[in-house]
């Protein structure tokens, strides 16, 4: 299309030149801040953050609840966008446009909706006593399920959207042809739909994950400082103490554990396609 | 040509004019709470009286005490309002001046608390909060800060986090009630941490408590008294509770800024902001209690407001030398035995 390399990365400049002044410097100045000491550079604060007691207990908690998120929307987004893709036209349309509205709808909003959804007097614990389960209304609120179902709505819509999209790029006869070869659903699904679709699940993968891991909204509302995960933590950093130094730390600690996510899952792909 | 001259002469006049109005400009840094109301009874009437520029500039206040510092040699701002604890910070800080309360007609009509609370004239209140424990009367009886913790509260009661402005006075509060009013807090810390599974959250905006009490998930909590307008409406058997150790509570203060370029525009802001029809208007719409002591309001809107000398003079609010100099401590400590 261009006539040499040279004007297509004049043309690319500007918009190089205005992310790097605008994103990078400013990212690169705030991770820096960690690694800055009086007059030296030194590792010293990240080993501090992890000597805290709290800092540990956070940072596993976060990893924890952005993994199982990350499984469950797996699981559950695999066996949705199954069942929208061998639809016909116009109800995969129809169900993929119910995927996409929770979307439309302010996380906030969403979250608010839970707390009435999981409190005492809502519809979880009437069911819950209404069917003699318990005496007692159940505390969900300011729990890791909260949070956990609180992110699981948030973000498996961009897993079973990833999916939607794997899925039917797959051939069509992939799947009858494994059945009539006497394959089992599960065989089916490890030797045949996992492989051809591994594409979209590292990409669904890695939505989900990283963004259960900065959310901020749903853990505070939902889990508030019982339940503290490092975008939380981040946030009391900053606003309390005025301490930007730990504040880069966890970005640092956030950004780290995102990439590390997406090289696993991309890792764990490969190698099952090429077994 | 003398026409052309003539003409040249009276634009040019025209503008060096304009540009004199502009060059009179306010900068202030405030909260950006209730902003529709402060423009209404504040910020409009203000900017037809001096016919200058006012620039309103909101955050929160660590967002604004870092602009103030970045700016400190060539501050931008001429006046901020923020909690005193913060102001004290900004003062430590060296990024504000002492205010010359003689150029400040409505200074004598001021709450004593209010006219000094920093000290060396740093700062002067503009409004305070009571803060105390709202609570189902139908189902609980508060007497006492300790009763927070009485069994029929158990997985019912909410807490300020002690990250809030609510937290550390609630904190102290229930340190008194135990009998143990060390600023370290290390008691009632530990008793809130002892107590935590049976604290349903430890809050950190007003509005969800209030959420939480709609929707029965709790029956009582320490609240400012700012937030109280929606419990009020309830259709509950809602009460504010007056615990034997006293109420405690928080004041706002304005501040100056050290070189401010509009000082006297500044000196003027405040003082219409101190005056009666201004303090009493804001207290009208419920957006900031009074500090001016000759402000009359209705007893319905009294209610919702810290209104009163008796209730002012009651008033145990913590120094902001000691929230300032502990606050780092009681954040560890919080999130030592109750974070986890």
């Amino acid at each position: 299309m261009f006539h040499n390399r040279t004007e297509a990365l004049a043309l690319a400049m500007p918009a190089a030149i205005f992310a790097a002044i605008v994103f990078l410097v400013p990212v690169g100045i705030l991770l820096s801040e960690g690694f800055r000491a009086a007059d030296s550079w030194t590792l010293s604060a990240y080993t501090g953050f992890f000597d805290n007691e709290l800092n540990r207990v956070v940072f596993w908690r976060t990893l924890k609840l952005g993994a199982l998120v990350t499984a469950a929307s797996a699981v559950i987004g695999y066996a949705t966008a199954y069942a929208i893709v061998t639809l016909p036209p116009t109800a995969r349309g129809r169900m993929i446009g119910l995927v996409v509205m929770p979307l439309m709808i302010s996380p906030v909003a969403r979250t608010y909706a839970w707390i009435v959804i999981l409190g005492r007097t809502g519809i979880v614990n009437k069911a819950i006593v209404g069917l003699g389960l318990s005496d007692e209304p159940l505390r969900f609120l300011f729990t890791e399920t909260a949070v956990f179902i609180g992110l699981l709505q948030l973000f498996l819509p961009l897993m079973i959207l990833s999916l939607i999209s794997a899925l039917e790029n797959m051939p069509k006869d992939a799947v009858p042809a494994a059945r009539v070869l006497g394959a089992n659903w599960l065989q089916v699904f490890l030797k045949v739909i996992l492989p051809l679709t591994k594409e979209g699940l590292v990409i669904g993968g890695t939505l989900v994950f990283t963004g259960s891991l900065t959310a901020y909204i749903t853990p505070a509302i939902l889990g508030g400082s019982k339940v503290l995960m490092l975008e939380t933590l981040l946030y009391q950093r900053v606003t309390v103490a005025n301490d930007f130094a730990s504040a880069s730390i966890i970005a640092m600690i956030l950004m780290v554990m995102s990439f590390s996510a997406n090289m696993l899952l991309k890792r764990l792909a490969t190698a099952r396609s090429k077994r | 040509m003398l026409k052309t001259l003539l003409a040249s002469s009276v634009a040019f006049a025209a503008l060096a004019g304009t540009a004199n109005a502009a060059d009179k400009k306010l900068v202030i840094s405030v909260y950006g709470f209730a902003q529709d109301e402060f423009k209404e009874i504040v910020y409009d009437p203000f900017k037809a009286i001096c016919d200058c520029d006012l620039v309103v500039e909101t955050g929160n206040s660590v967002e604004r005490l870092a602009k103030l510092e970045a700016r400190k040699d060539d501050p931008e701002i001429d006046m901020a309002v923020m909690s005193t604890h913060d102001a004290l910070a900004a003062a430590r800080k060296g990024v504000t001046q002492p205010i010359d309360v003689s150029r400040l007609t409505n200074y004598d009509k001021l709450y004593d608390i209010a006219k000094d609370p920093l000290g060396d004239h740093l700062g002067v209140g503009y409004t305070f909060y009571a803060t105390s424990i709202a609570y189902r009367a139908d189902k609980v009886k508060i007497e006492s800060w300790a009763d927070l913790f009485q069994d029929e509260l158990k997985g019912r009661v909410a807490f300020p986090n002690v990250t809030t402005n609510q937290g550390p006075p609630a904190l102290y509060m229930l340190g008194m009630a135990m009998g143990n009013d060390a600023a370290d807090l290390k008691a009632p810390i530990d008793e809130v941490a002892s107590n935590k599974d049976d604290i349903v959250t430890f809050y950190e905006r007003s509005s969800q408590v209030a959420q939480l009490m709609q929707q029965e998930e709790i029956l009582a909590a320490p609240i400012g008294r700012f937030s109280w307008g929606p419990y009020s409406k309830m259709d509950m058997d809602m009460a504010w509770a007056t615990p034997k150790e006293g109420e405690t509570g928080g004041m706002n203060v304005m501040i100056l800024t050290k070189g401010a370029k509009n000082e006297d525009l500044a000196y003027q802001f405040m003082d219409f902001w101190l005056s009666t029809d201004i303090q009493t208007k804001l207290a009208e719409a419920l957006v900031d209690s009074p500090a001016n002591s000759e402000v009359v309001v209705s007893d319905e809107i009294a209610e919702n407001l810290t209104y009163g000398a008796e209730t002012v003079k009651n008033l145990k609010l913590l120094p902001p030398d000691v929230i300032l100099d502990n606050r780092e401590a009681w954040l560890s400590e919080w999130n030592a035995k109750v974070g986890q």
